[in-house]
């Protein structure tokens, strides 16, 4: 009889994400396991233990799950538990904090579509601003724009704190070949004339970019927002959007609200924890993975 | 219908094992449910609360797993869960801390084994030495080894009062005669090793306990088995899957055998399933714990 499968599911928080509990069942997982408030030293003692009880065939039906809120903590995890591994005995692992690595690929495999079929052109070389961004959706969405040739800033309230969160995003997932700029939030109204893709990552329910902003911005193309709870976090950017003209701005941009984003989210975590299911050989995924797979479901569907 | 089947998984500890995880849920178990934190004074509301929602029909589809780290605190939880049954509301409920004693009945069956097949020998006729003697495999290992008759030393790698204080407790609670000491520098371990005929290495993962030069101070050891399966491994040049393969660095031990972390851990792996498939096939409601582990892992 086959084993059955089994997801083991570590945060660093004291519960683990509803959603991603569904999502791993959805995914086919047949046992979703909580472990919860979990340390980063506590990873090699959790995998080893979960890796030796099963023969190497059924460690293939065995995946490990880090979610938490904070995406390097959550990135070391998942370096972590590949180094604890100890071949044949080894597991799949996927990192996606927060969901925020496949929320944050979801919308830029949204964005680059927008670029490609309203404007025929890709992310490498744009003007990249993300508003709100030193949070995890903004920090990922960031080093995948980066990674795809955009310039990137990213805009905090505390432009200390937006510096020091580009400054990591640089070191920490970009193995030194992404250059992500930080900004202040009180000087977005001179970013945004140079800006040609604004992402809203903040906290729900903010307006992030005010409709006169919008008008201001002289080669902005597409503006998606991550925020569902109204107001929206880019003015006149509402949550079902996906691709339509923004009232109001005077360089034809087209917007990209939550709920669009959310589903390109929703198939890249799918597939994703399909992927740990199928494969013969263990994976480890992160953000990348989940842009790259946000990308084939997106150019699946256009 | 039947109903579903449920594994109820307390632990005093913060996480449950992934490990026994697996192992229940490939022995059978539909549903698993983790509760980790717990306290022993919680162990009897638990208990009665899971016993009274499934009528006489699905406590037989119900049981209780102990795990933690604390060999002592899995037996008085087991001795709680005991206590709170109200028969005919009564489940099954099997102790294995730290997979600790299903490990170290596996091991010390094993070595029995190797013991009687190579050098015609009891565990009664024998001088043991558990290194990392007092972490929880060790510990186990020392009890069962020594309640089947086997002069045994728990050593720590640097605490003598820590070895005697675990041995003290233990003679105690099971009513075996271990003794304490520590092993933390090469010669310590040579010292030791010079006069025993059976070995237990039950360190850390990781980490090389007996090196070949320890090896070569052994003048009648017997039987070495490893529990470590994770390079390097307790003991030099042994190779994991060793189950009886003469340990070439034992040159002064004639005949000198070892048995390797995946050859122990194979038998742990049969045994801790077959006892968790036993809670599922019962009739009778069973406790279980190291000493049905250890009879179970003879007959394997």
């Amino acid at each position: 009889m086959e084993k059955p499968y089994i997801l083991h599911m570590l945060t660093t928080a004291k519960n683990l994400s509803p959603f991603d509990v569904n999502m791993a069942m959805d995914a086919g997982w047949v046992s979703a396991v909580p472990y919860i408030n979990v340390e980063p030293g506590e990873i090699q003692g959790l995998v080893q233990d979960a890796i030796f009880s099963r023969s190497a065939k059924n460690l293939k039906r065995t995946g490990i799950f880090i979610g938490g809120r904070d995406t390097k903590q959550a990135m070391d995890m998942l370096k972590m538990a590949k180094q604890a591994m100890v071949p044949p005995f080894e597991v799949s692992v996927f990192a996606d904090p927060s969901g925020a690595f496949t929320t944050a690929a979801g919308m830029m495999a949204a964005v680059e579509r927008e670029l490609m079929t309203k404007f025929n052109t890709t992310l490498a070389g744009k003007n990249m601003l993300a508003l709100g961004g030193t949070g995890p959706v903004g920090q990922a969405a960031a080093v995948i724009a980066a990674k795809a040739g955009a310039n990137v800033r990213i805009i905090g309230r505390q432009l200390e704190k937006a510096q020091h969160i580009a400054d990591m995003c640089n070191n920490e997932f970009g193995d030194g070949k992404i250059n992500i700029s930080a900004g202040a939030d009180a000087d977005k109204a001179d970013y945004i004339k140079t800006a040609d893709i604004v992402v809203a990552t903040g906290a729900a329910g903010i307006e992030l970019l005010s409709a006169a902003l919008i008008a201001s911005a002289p080669q902005l193309k597409v503006a998606a927002d991550v925020n569902a709870v109204p107001p929206a976090g880019i003015a006149g950017v509402d949550a079902f959007q996906n691709g339509t003209a923004i009232a109001g701005s005077n360089s034809g941009a087209v917007g990209i609200g939550a709920l669009a984003i959310g589903n390109v989210k929703y198939q890249a975590q799918n597939r994703l924890l399909k992927q740990m299911i199928k494969t013969d050989k263990p994976v480890y995924l992160h953000f990348e993975h989940a842009f790259e797979v946000a990308r084939e479901y997106v150019k699946s569907t256009s | 219908m039947e109903k579903r089947s449920i594994l109820h998984m307390l632990d005093p500890m913060p996480h449950n094992s992934p490990f026994d995880i697996n192992m229940a849920m490939d022995a059978g178990f539909d549903v698993l449910m983790p509760y980790s934190n717990v306290k022993l004074e919680s162990v009897h509301g638990l208990v009665q609360d899971a016993i009274f929602s499934r009528g006489p029909s699905g406590v037989k589809r119900t049981g209780i797993f102990i795990g933690g780290r604390n060999l002592g605190l899995a037996m008085d939880m087991l001795e709680a869960a005991k206590k709170a049954m109200v028969p005919p509301f009564e489940v099954s409920v099997f102790a294995d801390p730290s997979g600790a004693f299903t490990t170290a009945a596996a091991l010390v069956a094993c070595v029995e084994k190797q013991l009687k097949e190579k050098h015609g020998k009891e565990l009664k006729d024998c001088h043991g030495v558990v290194f990392g003697g007092t972490g929880s495999v060790g510990i186990a290992t020392g009890v069962i080894a020594s309640l089947a008759g086997a002069d045994i030393i728990l050593t720590d790698h640097f605490s003598v009062d820590t070895a005697l204080e675990v041995a003290k407790e233990y003679n105690q609670r099971f009513g075996c005669s271990l003794k304490g000491t520590y092993a933390s520098s090469e010669a310590d371990k040579a010292r030791l090793i010079a006069h025993a005929d059976i070995v237990f290495c039950t360190a850390k993962a990781g980490i090389q306990v007996i090196s070949a030069d320890v090896l070569d101070d052994a003048k009648q050891l017997k039987v070495a088995g490893d529990v470590n399966a994770v390079p390097p491994l307790g003991i030099e040049d042994i190779k994991r899957n060793d189950m009886g393969a003469p340990l070439i660095h034992a040159i002064n031990s004639k005949g000198a055998v070892g048995i390797g972390a995946l050859a122990v851990g194979n038998v742990k792996y049969q045994l801790q399933n077959l006892l968790l498939k036993l809670m599922l096939e019962t009739d009778k409601p069973l406790y279980l714990d190291f000493r049905d582990a250890f009879s179970k892992a003879r007959e394997l």
